[in-house]
């Protein structure tokens, strides 16, 4: 076969505030001729650099130390300027990864796609007219599936969905039919059954026109769907390399192995069962509705049914999983639970008495840590908060501080410590020990580990799990992530445009789903092994187009 | 869509409404509470306690604030602003005479702040950190520290020095009987009656004060659109431009000047009041004789209907001049065309 | 990108790297520590302190600069030089007083705006876009005028305008902020509106505000200076920077001496607080 990339003992490093840091180390590795090639690793692995190397967009601060990139035989570091932009395009092409920020927002989507289309032209000799280039871009979004073409050359960024985007993204890469691919996390923003839509499509496209295809991922479960070979990375080094087969069933790496075991289960002998609560129900919702009010001149009046018809009963120390993609109105629900909003019909009943002193019985964990604790305030100010409240004195609240820390597993000289200076998961205990604080009976966790690295998810649900059984928590989580669910719930329900559509243990709804979209979400998520893959409900064409693309669609 | 933007520009007016109703009545109850009598001011200290008296009764004085404000707003709205006691003529008419000479020199200055601040703020962007950067920064920092009144004295010091010929007071010269009318802004009338004797005239004379005028909106949109331009470039558009080889000087003055227009323009709108300001002075020193002026003189002479029109026009001169800038803008940012206005 | 930032750099570091590595920002601190330590000192480093009262010597009157007068002498005869320095005295007390008032005014109904919405924001928001449609200097010579035209009249004029920008500034980040899930975080763990507003969201516009403000002290400088050079600042014969370009103007282009002196004082000082506001911006690492 033939080598079309070929990186050898690449070093980069990026300088800044007067101190350099290197971010690759010796890395080398190779694409051949019509290979599907994945590079895994997670937050600071080095596989955004890598790719940045190869396109020749690196920022204006890193330094390529050493080694060489060679595309077909030439060594791309001794090119002139013109002939390495020359391949851009047209050697080799990019699917960028946020579909949101990746167009200019004050340009139509058409005006990218020609002007990419024309310098390409340009560079490559070819000649064309506006007519013709238009009618090539037209062939290449339809080549995507996008089935209008002449509605999405002429809209702007933000009337397509994160889906179409996406699309329109892939298309750019395709306009000059590239012999290599390179797809940095594409449609990791998006919902799952519009990512799994993306990554047939990319699959599709690289089998018929028999490109070479790097992917780049953290996600173990798209790899085993798009690679025939697998690069593993860890902190600028290349830990693991081998053909997909091998590297899953026998990993060689450590890194590899704890990636591996960090995965939940969707079937099989690891998927834990969690035991389904028989004591009084503590949350109860019956015949919920909520429709949000627009305010305007002409449009009132009008409002935006946000979620309708629910009933459900949370029984103390329950798992509660609500599941769901965005805007099917699993929050609405979450918050109303919370007391955070008022239902428009129906009732909401939370039960129980608070704890002595506490403000209210419920408390929350939010998504992303980054955004849920003030950056200008220590562990110690946000945790002295709640405890003030709880009305305890200094010297107790000290070491009620210290007590919760223990808790969620950090050390105590992490009270004087900002949220900057705490990695992802140390700020989601922070969170956590926030909560636990104001001695709250149910927890809301509103995705807790979807901002998180796989290895980091697994510790903070295995904390969860520990904290519920010796507190006595009840726990009602909202996530569009299902193999968490399957191995974290007591008891989930579905819920798709407003309503709950499937409802049951995990265990059930995992064997026996009945309606099609939670068929189809099951099938959706990424699995690594084929033993899994089998026993995913089956979804028709005709189910999947009707609840998968007229959900992307809009 | 239609319906949204008839509502945007509906709420627009409305509050165009809404700031002139509470900018009128501060003024308003700001100019009744002056010391000293304005009826006493009009007949001079010769005057008899009751011709004051009759005098005070016939300008409302002696009504209610209330009273006195609705007969204003209610003349107002007719076109009707008053007397000026030092004129002796209408209000209004003394605007219609002196405000087109100041429309002048201020559209002449904004003309000169974006043919200048623009190219000057992309060309900084573009070549960060070298010494075309460094000059160019400089001269913007020149422009934000110097107040008008200083570059209006220099710049006079320097046509005295240089260049004796060139004319420093003034609108034109009067000798060359300038066309009067219609639009009462001499570049353009000269223009349309074809006295091209009075346009070159009238340009060397705006020439200055528009300098003058100009070098603070300069310094503070070349600072705002180098800004703009630094910080788009470091986006994820840009670079998937560059991932597939658009050529950077597509990318820079076709899509990331577009997109960084919108900052200094919105900027632009919002330095209209001190530039109105600033016209203050800088007609002062150059003999400039608009409305500026005429409102400094009303200020002096506690001339309150003249001084409440000026504020007034200021008021609504600054409000249309931001409609404006919202329609472009509007025009510019498609997400902005539907969300309505940004001031 | 987080590989360009490795863990042991403090924000702290990255902060005053950034402005070290800045010449600008540090010539810029240069200059507002040299205006504030010449304006400390005025009465000990001026050599005719004197002078800065109703003194008369008309043997001297529009002396050229030379040993003994360095920036030459005014109308009366007095030292250019020495009313100068003293004259950074009544622009640096204008800065104080406006921005001691407005920069926390503006700042707390920014916040307040911002924070709960409804009407609090309806009617300061509203009150914001009519001040920012008044010209600032037609509305200080129109207070100036109605009161008395002085330096207090024009510090409150200033100042009654002056807040609206800063409420803009901080209503528009709190906005931001208010909707950040730490602030909800508080709230359900009973913290009251007080510690919200000055505890949580306050803390997170800090380095915007003195960037700001640091900013705004040159705006200050060249308004009061302008409003004198129009006549409406401190009473003669204190020396104002202003109204010495206003007096010397006179007297130009032969006796440009007492131009030059007051009028590169003013750039001197609103150079020194841009270039610093400038390098705090950076070090900051805010944007307009």
């Amino acid at each position: 076969m033939k080598r079309l990339l070929d990186v050898q003992n690449l070093n980069i490093s990026f300088s800044g505030y007067g101190r350099t840091q290197q971010v690759l180390h010796d890395i080398s590795f190779c694409v051949n001729e019509g290979e599907q090639v994945s590079l895994i690793g997670e937050t600071g692995s080095g596989k955004s650099v890598t790719a940045k190397a190869i396109l020749g967009t690196l920022p204006a601060n890193a330094t390529i130390d050493s080694g060489s990139i060679g595309f077909e035989g030439m060594d791309l570091f001794n090119l002139s300027k013109p002939d390495r932009e020359r391949l851009k395009g047209t050697a080799f092409s990019i699917i960028m990864q946020d579909p949101l920020s990746s167009f200019n927002p004050v340009f139509r989507i058409g005006t990218h796609l020609d002007d990419v289309m024309r310098h390409a032209d340009r560079r490559q000799g070819i000649p064309d007219s506006a007519k013709g280039r238009k009618s090539r871009i037209f062939e290449t979004l339809r080549k995507v599936q996008l089935s209008d073409p002449e509605r999405i050359f002429n809209a702007w960024p933000f009337e397509l969905s994160g889906g179409m985007r996406q699309r329109v993204l892939i298309a750019l890469a395709l306009l000059h039919q590239p012999q290599l691919l390179i797809a940095d996390e594409p449609g990791t923003a998006l919902d799952v059954t519009t990512q799994y839509e993306i990554l047939r499509l990319i699959k599709s496209l690289v089998v018929e026109d028999g490109l070479s295809l790097l992917m780049i991922t953290h996600n173990l479960g798209v790899v085993r769907q798009t690679a025939d070979r697998v690069l593993v990375m860890q902190h600028g080094h290349m830990v693991e390399q081998g053909p997909l087969q091998r590297v899953f069933s026998a990993p060689e790496s450590d890194y590899t192995k704890s990636l591996m075991a960090a995965v939940p289960p969707l079937y099989g002998p690891n998927v834990t069962n969690q035991p389904v609560s028989d004591k009084a129900p503590i949350i109860t919702l019956t015949d919920v509705q909520k429709i949000y009010k627009k305010r305007g001149l002409f449009t009132q009046g009008e409002g935006h049914l946000a979620v309708d018809g629910i009933n459900i009963t949370v029984n103390e120390g329950e798992i509660f999983g609500l599941a769901g993609e965005s805007g099917s109105g699993k929050t609405t629900v979450a918050r109303m639970i919370m007391d955070l909003l008022e239902p428009t019909s129906g009732t909401v009943t939370v039960s129980g008495t608070p704890s002595e002193n506490a403000l209210r019985l419920s408390q929350i964990v939010y998504q992303n840590p980054g955004t849920s604790l003030n950056p200008k305030r220590s562990v110690q100010q946000i945790l002295d908060v709640p405890l003030k409240h709880m009305g305890y004195d200094k010297p107790k609240r000290r070491a009620r501080m210290e007590e919760l820390l223990t808790l969620v597993r950090l050390p105590v000289n992490f009270l004087s410590k900002y949220p900057h200076e705490l990695s992802g998961g140390q700020k989601q205990r922070v969170a956590i020990a926030r909560a636990l604080a104001a001695e709250p009976k149910i927890i809301v966790l509103d995705e807790p580990t979807s901002a998180l690295d796989v290895s980091v998810q697994r510790t903070v649900m295995d904390l969860l799990l520990e904290l519920r059984d010796s507190l006595g928590l009840t726990y009602v989580i909202i996530s569009h992530d299902l193999s968490l669910m399957r191995n974290f719930c007591s008891r989930i329900a579905i819920m798709f445009k407003s309503r709950i559509v499937e409802a049951g243990t995990p265990e059930e709804v995992f064997r026996t789903a009945k309606h099609p979209y939670t068929r189809a979400l099951i099938s959706a998520i990424p699995v690594i092994s084929d033993a899994e893959e089998a026993q995913k409900p089956t979804v028709t064409d005709e189910e999947r187009s009707q609840f998968l693309v007229a959900n992307t669609g809009s | 869509m239609a319906l949204r933007l008839l509502e945007t520009i509906l709420r627009r007016l409305l509050s165009v409404l809404l700031v002139l109703f509470v900018l009128s009545l501060m003024i308003f109850t700001l100019a009744r509470i002056v010391p000293g009598d304005p009826a006493r001011m009009v007949l001079g200290p010769s005057a008899t306690q009751e011709q004051v008296a009759e005098l005070r009764t016939e300008m409302g004085l002696d009504q209610p604030i209330l009273t006195q404000y609705v007969t204003y707003v209610g003349k107002a709205v007719h076109g009707d602003l008053g007397q000026s006691i030092v004129t002796n003529r209408p209000v209004s008419r003394d605007i219609a005479e002196f405000l087109p000479a100041t429309l002048e020199l201020v559209l002449v200055t904004i003309i000169i702040v974006l043919l200048i601040a623009v190219p000057l703020g992309v060309l900084t962007a573009r070549h960060r950190n070298t010494w075309i950067d460094n000059v160019g920064r400089f001269f913007s920092l020149v422009g934000v520290t110097i107040p008008s009144f200083l570059f209006a004295v220099g710049l006079q010091l320097v046509a005295a020095n240089f260049f004796p010929s060139w004319p420093i007071l003034g609108r034109v010269d009067y000798q060359l009987n300038a066309p009067d009318g219609p639009t009462g802004l001499l570049l353009i009338d000269s223009l349309m009656s074809g006295r091209m004797d009075v346009f070159a005239d009238a340009s060397q004379h705006i020439l200055f004060p528009a300098l003058a005028l100009a070098m603070s909106g300069i310094g503070q949109i070349t600072r705002i659109t180098r800004s703009a331009m630094i910080e788009n470039q470091r986006r994820d558009h840009a670079l998937t431009l560059r991932s597939f080889g658009v050529p950077e000087k597509v990318v820079t003055f076709k899509y990331l000047l577009k997109l960084s227009s919108v900052a200094p323009l919105t900027i632009m709108g919002l330095e209209f009041a001190s530039m109105i300001g600033n016209a203050f002075v800088v007609e002062m020193v150059f003999g400039w004789g608009g409305f500026a002026s005429y409102g400094l003189t009303a200020i002096l002479q506690k001339d309150l209907n003249a001084l409440m029109a000026v504020v007034l026009i200021s008021g609504l001169f600054f409000i249309f001049a931001n409609l404006v800038i919202d329609i472009v803008v509007g025009l510019i940012d498609p997400r902005l065309r539907l969300r309505g206005g940004t001031a | 990108m987080s590989q360009s930032t490795p863990k042991e750099l403090t924000a702290a570091y990255m902060s005053w790297y950034r402005f070290s590595r800045n010449h600008a920002a540090v010539i810029g601190a240069v200059i507002v520590i040299s205006v504030l330590v010449m304006t400390a000192l005025a009465p000990w480093i001026t050599p005719f302190p004197d002078h800065i009262g109703s003194v008369v010597d008309f043997r001297n009157r529009h002396a050229a600069p030379d040993a003994q007068n360095w920036f030459g002498t005014d109308k009366a005869g007095r030292d250019v030089f020495t009313r100068t320095i003293f004259g950074f005295r009544v622009s640096l007390m204008l800065v104080v007083g406006v921005l001691g008032i407005s920069v926390p005014v503006g700042a707390v109904l920014g916040m307040s705006a911002g924070y709960f919405g409804g009407w609090t924001e309806r009617i300061i928001t509203g009150l914001t876009n009519v001040m920012l449609a008044i010209p600032p200097l037609v509305m200080a010579l129109a207070i100036g005028n109605v009161l008395e035209p002085n330096l207090t009249n024009a510090m409150i004029a200033i100042t009654l305008l002056w807040w609206t920008w800063h409420a803009r500034l901080v209503y528009r980040i709190t906005v931001s902020i208010a909707s950040e899930d730490y602030i909800e975080a508080a709230r359900l763990a009973g913290a009251s509106h007080m510690h919200i507003l000055f505890r949580e969201i306050l803390p997170n516009c800090v380095a915007v505000i003195s960037v700001k403000t640091t900013l705004d002290a040159a705006f200050v400088i060249l308004f009061g200076a302008t409003l004198s050079f129009l006549g409406f600042g401190v009473k003669p014969p204190t020396p104002d920077l202003g109204s010495m370009v206003a007096d010397g103007r006179q007297f130009l282009p032969e006796k440009w001496w007492e131009v030059l002196a007051p009028g590169f004082a003013i750039f001197y000082a609103t150079l020194g607080f841009n270039l610093l506001g400038d390098g705090l911006r950076d070090m900051f690492d805010v944007e307009d």
